[in-house]
């Protein structure tokens, strides 16, 4: 997409442990990954993989071990102010995580207002639009707990787009969905991948990834194994473990 | 976009339905149906215990007893008073002293004024005589020419002029007279303040009481006080009062009678004119009194019909000094009471052994009826163990007050009455601006219009039990915080605070804020905390541990993904508690905070340790006064029920409040 020859998002070398009591595991081992402004990268891989930790190690809700990540030229190690980076990144999750005592406006205005410092009128005109590109703006007022779940994770995509971020890391969006659920949510996936939002989706929707992926990553045992065109990994992988892990999900 | 979600819609709130979908042909039913739809819901036993709790409520709210009771507990209020405050003022106005000044050393100031000036002052007031007085830097003494002793502090000085002539230094100061006006404030508004200095005292009384009476009219000084009014002067000789009424008790100075409308009044001997109190005679028969008595027979004692003779049996009851048969007690004899239609007839009947003694009970009149009856029959057998005295307790008596002269204007008159105002009240009107210090500005008498005023019983238990937890919240608020934070010492100076105070009593808790904290805070600092506040803080500390436990679990039960998304959106953790994390927490919370806040009401019963008028020390007292354990403990024990129930009914309907839809 964007000739851009500076990446937007710099992963270098990254380690990351989880100590548990049955042991430690190595969760991120020696990961390097480079995203351009503008690309979507889809990031596969087996349960326990590593994919959703170097999410989570993008907007620092996991800290690194080793190795280093730079967001936007700003190191994470060193980030003095960490939300500052993590305004620019909005994140989608499995669950959802609406905040559950307040509407869906309430959910997409909220951060607008206490981070942005938005004024109220702009925050919720802004909420407005957003719904109405996700496509549920008569749902301005309902709970969290009246919505279905793909009426909840395009909600949860408008509030992470509420605060224009530069890029948007989706972890496992469709995961927790009903199968007749998810065109909807791939949908808006799938226009923002088209408006040149840079992308991190670890997903194995391989429809979303054929449409509007320029890579695919897999990965596992901690590893980026193999990264590619996403027609050229999914129809044509090199490495043994990719066409293993292929031929049980296709 | 297609939009699938249509079919997934959750259902609609009712409330947005059109109103024919609500009820296909079926009426709303009427609010008297669903009252017996409801009723008839219940099970029988709740309908059984609602009867019997309406009939008990019922019987109580129409005892006197009870009543009496209930305004005892709840501060006896009036209906309405005018004294809203209690105040003393500090208020100044500009005065200015002009003289002459002598001088001043560094640690003194020593001034002369012998002469003011005369064309401020009035000629004849000036006199040549100088007068030398020293003071301290504080203040300035001035002897003004009158012979006045003024000492001005310092700071009061407003502005202070000293001019050189040949005589010396002229000093010409400025300063605020303070005046100082205590009583009891009965109106305000922005501006003024309206300060009754002195009460007016009033007395109505029958007419037929007054004696003799005299009017006079005291002119009006019209060139003081233009558009005033003459005033009618009247002197009363008034007739002492007639009081009858059970004595409770008589000393060399005072006696206590009992109303018969259930009120005491205490009156001092000196008041008293004259007393009629009956007197007490107890006779027995010589030989039954040697008997000897074996427990649970039966004494039989002579009455005159017609008379009173609870006070003479109790007094019978308490003379240790007389023979055995007649002990009236319970597991000595039975006393079987026998009437006879006069005293001759009982007395006869007691020399005849018929029964083992008397007791009388007499009027003024016939006070010496038994000692003439037994100079006519010296060998009746009858003896008096006792001479007979005047009746200490339990006996009717009448007591006249002695006559006294009253003056006033009078107020009132009718044929049988006349109301005398004997102090007329007097105001003064503050300008608010002119008010320099502010002393002391108490609450008046408890009233309906007043409630500020109120301070015992049910208001302080409600007061001291909202504000300890309003306090305890915002403690429990905070150390809950602070047990969920990963910093070391946030978090063991939190585990320490619950621990060490979960583990000890309130009542512990209550005595250390009042006999340990409060002192040592008198000794060592400024600050002295009144009782109520050493129980407020007893009760907030104590119960912010349990408090700050229920905070901490709710917070933990907010799953981890709320606090991700929040920071995820770029929230400081700081705000992504205060906007996404509490919010949710308080909702869980909110069953267990009301539970906490209800046993918090119960527990304020413990404030009485610590001396308070609280709901539960007023009961107490009032049994101990009146020894009417059943009615007092009952009362207490439903006031502090219905405040419960009543709040348990609060923090349901918050809870439903605080549901979220879907």
């Amino acid at each position: 997409m964007s000739q851009n020859s500076e990446p937007i998002i710099k992963i270098r070398n990254i380690h990351k442990r989880f100590h548990t009591l049955r042991g430690t595991v190595h969760a991120l081992n020696n990961v390097t990954l480079d995203v351009m402004p503008g690309e979507v990268v889809v990031v596969v891989g087996p349960s326990g993989s590593g994919k959703s930790t170097m999410l989570r190690c993008i907007n620092r809700l996991e800290t690194i071990d080793g190795g280093s990540i730079v967001v936007d030229g700003i190191p994470l190690t060193g980030a003095r102010n960490i939300n500052k980076v993590r305004a620019e990144v909005g994140m989608v999750f499995q669950s959802f995580n609406l905040f559950p005592d307040r509407t869906a406006l309430g959910n997409i205005m909220l951060a607008q207002r206490v981070v942005r410092k938005r004024r109220r009128a702009e925050a919720e005109a802004k909420a407005h639009d957003l719904l109405v590109k996700v496509g549920i703006p008569e749902k301005a007022d309902a709970y969290p707990g009246q919505l279905s779940g793909g009426q909840q994770q395009r909600v949860a995509i408008a509030r992470a787009l509420a605060m224009d971020p530069k890029i948007m890391l989706f972890d496992e969006p469709t995961s927790a969905l009903d199968p007749e659920m998810i065109k909807e949510v791939l949908d808006v996936m799938m226009a923002l991948a088209k408006e040149g939002m840079t992308m991190i989706v670890v997903s194995h929707e391989m429809g979303f990834a054929r449409a509007a992926a320029d890579r695919a990553v897999f990965m596992d045992m901690g590893q980026i194994v193999e990264e590619d065109v996403p027609d050229v990994l999914f129809s044509n992988p090199s490495h043994e473990r990719t066409k293993l892990f292929l031929s049980k999900i296709l | 976009m297609p939009d699938e979600s249509s079919r997934t819609d959750p259902v609609q709130p009712a409330s947005v339905l059109p109103p024919e979908h609500s009820g296909e042909g079926i009426p709303e039913p009427s609010a008297y149906e669903r009252t017996i739809g409801w009723l008839a819901s219940l099970p029988w036993w709740a309908i059984i215990l609602g009867v019997v709790a309406v009939a008990v409520l019922y019987s109580m709210l129409t005892s006197v007893a009870y009543q009496r009771v209930i305004r005892f507990l709840t501060d006896d209020p009036q209906s309405s008073t005018t004294d809203l405050f209690s105040v003393v003022q500090i208020v100044g106005e500009p005065q200015s002293i002009i003289g002459r000044y002598v001088g001043e050393t560094e640690d003194s100031v020593q001034t002369v004024i012998y002469n003011l000036l005369d064309d401020v002052i009035d000629h004849h007031l000036v006199t040549q005589t100088g007068f030398i007085e020293s003071e301290s830097p504080a203040a300035i003494t001035v002897r003004t020419l009158d012979n006045q002793l003024i000492t001005i502090p310092k700071d009061r000085i407003e502005t202070e002029e000293r001019t050189e002539d040949r005589d010396g230094v002229r000093i010409t100061l400025t300063y605020i007279d303070r005046v100082t006006v205590t009583g009891i404030m009965t109106d305000r508004d922005d501006d003024t303040m309206t300060i009754r200095t002195v009460n007016e005292e009033t007395t109505t009384f029958s007419t037929d009481r007054i004696l003799s009476r005299e009017s006079t009219v005291i002119p009006c000084d019209t060139d003081a006080n233009p558009g005033c009014e003459d005033r009618e002067v009247v002197t009363i000789e008034r007739q002492g009062e007639i009081i009858t009424g059970t004595l409770n008790t008589l000393s060399q100075t005072n006696m206590s009678l009992a109303l018969p409308g259930g009120d005491t009044r205490e009156i001092r001997q000196s008041d008293v004119d004259y007393f009629h109190v009956p007197t007490l005679t107890i006779a027995i028969n010589q030989d039954r009194a040697d008997q000897a008595i074996a427990p649970g027979d039966e004494v039989r004692i002579a009455f005159v019909e017609g008379t009173d003779i609870t006070a003479a049996l109790e007094e019978l009851n308490s003379l240790e000094d007389i023979p055995v048969p007649l002990q009236y007690a319970d597991g000595e004899a039975r006393a079987a009471l026998v009437s006879y239609p006069d005293i001759d007839a009982a007395l006869e009947a007691t020399g005849t052994g018929e029964v083992s003694g008397l007791v009388y009970l007499a009027s003024d009149e016939d006070r010496l009826a038994v000692a003439d009856w037994m100079d006519e029959n010296p060998d009746s057998g009858v003896i008096l163990p006792t001479p007979p005295r005047e009746c200490q307790r339990g006996c009717e008596v009448t007591v006249k007050l002695v006559d006294e002269t009253i003056s006033g204007a009078v107020l009132e008159e009718t044929d049988d009455e006349i109301t005398v105002q004997t102090v007329a009240p007097e105001f003064v009107v503050l300008d608010r601006d002119s008010i320099l210090e502010n002393r002391r500005m108490e609450p008046g008498v408890c009233a309906l219009n007043n409630l500020r005023g109120c301070n015992a019983g049910i208001f302080l238990t409600l007061r001291v039990t909202f504000i300890a937890y309003a306090l305890a919240l915002l403690i429990g608020l905070i150390i809950g915080l602070m047990r969920v934070q990963h910093n070391p010492f946030l978090y063991a100076f939190s585990t320490l605070y619950v621990e060490v105070i979960r583990g000890i009593p309130l009542l512990v808790i209550l005595l250390y804020a009042g006999f340990v904290v409060s002192p040592w805070l008198r000794d060592n600092t400024p600050i002295s905390l009144s009782d109520e506040w050493e129980a407020i803080i007893g009760l907030a500390f104590g119960y912010g541990a349990f408090i700050a436990e229920i905070f901490r679990a709710g917070i933990q039960s907010i799953s981890r993904g709320q606090m991700e998304a929040a920071r995820s959106l770029g929230m400081s953790y700081p705000q992504a508690m205060r906007y996404v994390i509490l919010p949710q927490a308080v909702r869980v919370v909110l069953p267990p905070l009301g539970n906490d806040f209800i046993a918090m009401l119960k527990d304020s019963a413990l404030i009485s340790v610590l001396a308070l008028p609280d709901l539960l020390q007023l009961g107490r007292l009032y049994v101990s006064r009146t020894f009417r354990a059943f009615e007092g403990y009952n009362t207490v024990a439903i006031l502090y029920l219905l405040m419960t129930l009543f709040l348990s009914m609060l923090v349901r309907i918050i809870e439903r409040r605080s549901r979220l839809p879907g």
